[in-house]
């Protein structure tokens, strides 16, 4: 009955809780209309009005005892008397502010850390596309034995569109990249960020412009013919100062007019992580914006640069989705069978697409949360220690109000009242401190011209993980000494202030809790020791090549419509102009240096004389375009062979040069210089490998040696490169030198970013590496700060407590030692489980961070003999100092204490 | 003359959930005001069943928070506002169980009485 008709009384309750003022005023006038109608009854017998009005009050019986009681049947005392715990939690806390400050100092910095963490997560992982019904949205890949995560060309993605019946539309859209913009053909352009998208795309991801229009689907048919653009909403603001006129005028990208016909919502910059894009233009244009000279994008279907996503019919499930793309990609293969030998396809939703095994930044976010929640619970654990032992000290008041007769239950939620309330503080500190944390985060500054933006922020999930962490604290804090002290013999209690109680159980949580901070802070700090080394390491293994003296000029003179002989040609002259400036000691050019923030090309490619796997036509390996300057400059050594010459031209015979990782790994025993690759498949076009170049770190500093073919610029034409130059002297001394060169050939060619070498090579392998050592670092650090005073606080505890104890020991001739062994003994042990437990935490941590960010194998040895001495050092002097207060102790003084 | 002590007591002599009972009866017939109802207990059960002034409006709400009555202000035949209850549909279902668990619980104590005499 009463389950059955809880929607009936639901409503009943809200009323008496939100209603509270009305419910008791009617409950005067209910009362109040009874008293009178009692007079009215008692003048009407013929009392006079003073005396019908004493016998009515009579006779109601206590007017305000009845309204309590009516009141309590409003069915709220749990709550009313929720807000008195509260009330008086919070004034019991104020008489004990230390310790309310220590607990919400250790709550924030274990909640704010793992905010902070968690907001990287977010970011990478969680954060959903900022469009309709993001859910729906599924990305296709094209998949092959080297890459299960590769996009699709244009081509296919036409056939994918026209072939399935699974998605209410599917979009495609390139990766951002550098396009030349001006306001009008006078002015200079600048490099701003701009991505292809299908003609579909906002219609399909259900984005409505701010002002004007998305694209029509016909502007997106024919090849050339469109020439329009949305802007993004922030580039519309600043580089426009958001001017709605702008809509149905021209703007120049790439020294083409195209016509403005909308702007983007403010909501939505963009579906990247990292960067924002400042402009879309229709893949139809993509001719005048691709990178590959050699490869028309329109056409050839393996320019695989495009990200295809779909919105999932509703009811489609992902498994149906899969076989559809799977079947249409086994079409490809009967019809293009030299394209698509090894190929297939599959569809993966968001959180499938950001986690892929090949991406460490959400790995590390990942490791950074759990971390920073292993933090949170050495602060929960210390924070419950303490109030376990305020409420030992307590145990006389429980047991006076349980004498009273409070309940039980109410007891236990009194006490919860005050780790509610503790939690609380400790989550809006902790808002603070992940907010400042963010911040800090976001200081962190990506060396490029292209908008490039930390991602990471606190957003509304962030907020909840925060508030959803103090809660989670508050229970982990309280339960414990709730439970515990409200098992309070009320007898014994009444007694003593201070009594454990019977047996040795009282004792065991308090235990726990020490060996649980102790353990998870070791852990803590041998994963702060082990990241600190492991990039040291491999930032040491990096070092194959020189990081000084060089100014990076990255250009690209598709910008101004070159073609590839002119692109040669002009960055032929550059270098030797360059290379005759007074200062310049050398010039380089290549794709993308190492460290650097693009990703490299791929090169497939059958070496000579070595078996192929079975079922494989061809390998792949990383590579990279450069000139004849670029081993010198960079100081990459050539070990076997020679480097690239200028002879090694256009009209010579093909050679490449790749590194020793690359020829271990295909000729482990004999030389690789000599040898030929045949590029694309067994009848392609032969390349001799003239030399063997040093392994160096290419696109991380964590990753593992991995295989790089070397080609020579002019034998493999690109137009995105990055400029080298070396000086004798500060590299920005080169910065205008460098310039005018360019403008000496070209006025108009637009510089698209100029800086040090130096100092990306920080941002990867120095600033990166320090940011996360300095996470987990600070973390460790806590949690040892935070088991020492928990430490500290038991041995304190144990010897106050025991103080009269000690004193009848000493009068009656117990030695220091034997004084010190009663009262550090304990401590000990729980320091000893404690490091065992934690050691083997640590060696579970480097397994983790060994498979998902280092790929070593083994362990760490020196990291333990660091960590693990200093842990016990640090915790035994923690045990030490209070524990010396027992030796002062007077006996004659103990004795009478209490 | 000033009422007797056992007007004024608690109704203790009454069996516990008694009260919900009666009140249930009465609004069964009629929708009524807590002074009529305490007025009409008074006149049905004569002087047997002493129910305090004080203590009915606790069980008017707890039967009004249960969902079995509903109230409304009404005015009154003397032209005053008073708040009226009604009995609602549960409430009438539940006056059924109670009756009849009532029912039960008096013929067991009177066939345990009437036991005991023989």
């Amino acid at each position: 009955m009463r389950i059955t008709h809880w929607w009936y009384t639901l409503p009943l309750r809200l009323r008496s809780l939100l209603r509270r003022g009305q419910m008791q005023r009617e409950l005067d006038d209910e009362m109040q209309f009874h008293l009178d109608s009692l007079i009215e009854d008692g003048t009407a017998r013929g009392l006079t009005s003073t005396e019908a009005r004493q016998e009515a009050l009579r006779t109601m019986g206590g007017l305000t005892q009845r309204k309590e009681e009516a009141r309590d049947m409003w069915g709220l005392t749990w709550l009313t008397d929720l807000g008195s715990d509260l009330q008086f939690a919070f004034r019991s806390l104020t008489r004990a502010k230390g310790l309310a400050f220590f607990v919400v100092v250790a709550l924030a910095l274990g909640i704010g850390m793992t905010a902070a963490s968690f907001s990287m997560l977010d970011a990478l992982v969680f954060r959903p596309y900022p469009v309709a019904n993001p859910n729906q949205i599924v990305t296709l890949v094209s998949t092959s034995q080297d890459n299960a995560f590769e996009g699709f060309s244009y081509r296919e993605y036409l056939d994918l569109r026209n072939a399935s019946k699974s998605y209410d539309g599917m979009i495609a859209s390139g990766p951002v990249i550098g396009v030349g913009f001006s306001p009008d053909a006078r002015t200079t352009p600048r490099v701003k960020a701009g991505t292809l998208i299908s003609g579909n795309y906002f219609k399909v991801l259900g984005v409505e412009p701010r002002l004007g229009r998305g694209f029509r689907t016909d502007e997106d048919q024919v090849p050339g013919r469109d020439a329009v653009v949305v802007l993004a909403h922030a580039f519309w603001k600043q580089e426009l100062g958001g001017d709605p006129a702008i809509v149905g005028r021209n703007v120049r990208l790439n020294g083409r007019d195209f016509t403005v016909v909308g702007i983007a919502p403010a909501s939505f910059p963009g579906l990247f992580i990292f960067s924002r894009t400042d402009f879309f233009v229709p893949l139809a244009m993509g001719r005048l914006f691709t990178a590959d000279p050699k490869q028309d994008v329109l056409e050839a279907r393996d320019a695989r640069g495009l990200t295809v996503r779909a919105r999932l019919k509703p009811g489609v499930t992902l498994a149906q989705a899969r076989t559809e793309v799977a079947s249409i990609a086994s079409g490809f293969r009967s019809a293009y069978p030299a394209l698509y030998r090894e190929r297939g396809a599959s569809v993966h939703t968001q959180m499938q697409m950001r986690t892929q095994a090949g991406d460490i930044n959400w790995k590390f976010g990942l490791i950074f949360t759990v971390l920073g929640f292993c933090t949170l619970l050495v602060a929960c654990t210390n924070v419950a220690g303490l109030l376990l032992s305020r409420a030992r000290a307590r145990t006389r008041e429980i047991a006076v109000r349980l004498a009273l007769g409070a309940g039980r239950q109410r007891l236990v939620r009194f006490l919860l009242a005050e780790s509610l309330i503790l939690a609380g503080l400790g989550g809006l500190a902790g808002i603070t401190v992940g907010y400042f944390a963010i911040q800090a985060l976001q200081r962190f500054s990506i060396p490029t011209d292209l908008p490039m933006t930390v991602p990471f922020r606190m957003d509304v999930r962030v907020l909840f993980a925060c508030i959803g962490l103090a809660v989670v604290s508050a229970v982990l804090c309280g339960l414990a000494p709730a439970l515990q002290s409200t098992r309070t013999d009320v007898a014994a209690g009444l007694r003593s202030a201070d009594v454990d109680p019977p047996g040795r159980r009282g004792m065991w949580g308090r235990n726990a809790l020490v060996v649980a901070q102790v353990a998870m802070s070791l852990m803590l700090l041998t994963a702060s020791f082990l990241m600190a080394r492991s990039f040291q390491a491999s930032v040491e293994q990096s070092t194959g090549f020189r990081t000084d003296h060089m100014l990076m000029t990255r250009l690209d003179p598709r910008l101004l419509q070159y073609d590839v002989a002119r692109t040669q040609q002009f960055y032929e002259l550059l270098s030797q102009r360059l290379r005759e400036t007074p200062g310049v000691v050398s010039t380089a050019l290549t794709q993308n240096p190492p460290l650097g923030l693009d990703s490299f090309d791929r090169l497939a490619f059958v070496p000579e004389g070595y078996d192929l796997p079975r079922g494989r036509e061809s390998v792949k390996s990383f590579m990279d375009t450069v000139d004849d300057g670029y081993f010198a400059t960079l100081g990459i050594a050539v070990t076997r062979g020679r480097a690239f010459t200028a002879a090694d031209n256009a009209t010579a015979p093909r050679v490449a040069i790749v590194n020793e990782q690359f020829a271990k790994h295909y000729w482990p025993n004999g030389d690789a210089v000599g040898r030929v690759l045949r590029e694309g498949d067994r009848g392609g076009e032969p390349i001799q490998i003239v030399g063997v170049a040093r392994t160096v770190k290419y696109a991380d500093t964590v990753e593992l040696a991995t295989d790089f073919v070397y080609l020579p610029h002019a034998q493999r034409p690109s137009a995105r490169m990055v400029l080298l130059t070396r000086s004798n002297g500060d590299p920005l001394q080169l910065i205008e030198p460098v310039k005018a060169a360019i403008r000496s050939l070209d006025p108009n060619l637009p510089i698209i970013e100029m800086r040090t070498y130096e100092d990306l090579y920080r941002y990867s392998a120095v600033e990166g590496p320090r940011l996360a050592i300095r996470m987990v670092g600070t973390m460790g650090f806590v949690a040892v700060f935070l088991a020492i005073a928990g430490l500290y606080g038991l041995v304190a505890y144990n010897v106050t407590r025991r103080t009269r104890e000690i004193g009848i020991r000493m009068a009656i001739g117990a030695s220091h030692a034997d004084i010190m062994r009663l009262v550090l003994g304990k401590g000990l042990t729980l320091v000893a489980v404690g490091t065992v437990i934690g050691l083997g935490l640590g060696f579970a941590v480097e397994k983790v961070f060994n498979s998902m960010l280092f790929h070593t194998v083994g362990v760490d040895v020196v990291s333990y003999l660091i960590v693990v001495p200093t842990m016990l050092a640090v915790t035994l002097l923690a045990a030490y100092l209070p524990a010396r207060r027992a030796l002062r102790i007077a006996p004659t003084q103990a004795l009478r204490c209490e | 003359m000033l009422p007797s002590v056992t007007d004024m007591s608690k109704p203790t002599d009454l069996v516990q959930g008694t009260l919900d009972l009666l009140i249930l009866k009465l609004l069964a017939i009629q929708p009524l005001h807590g002074w009529a109802i305490s007025r009409r207990l008074k006149a049905v059960s004569g002087d047997v069943l002493q129910v305090s002034e004080g203590s009915l409006y606790p069980a008017l709400h707890k039967l009004e928070q249960e969902g079995w009555i509903k109230a409304e202000w009404k005015t009154t035949e003397n032209n005053r506002r008073a708040k009226f209850y009604e009995l609602t549909r549960p409430g009438r279902r539940q006056l059924e169980t109670q009756a009849a668990s009532w029912d039960l619980l008096s013929s067991a104590i009177s066939a345990v009485i009437r036991l005991s005499e023989a």
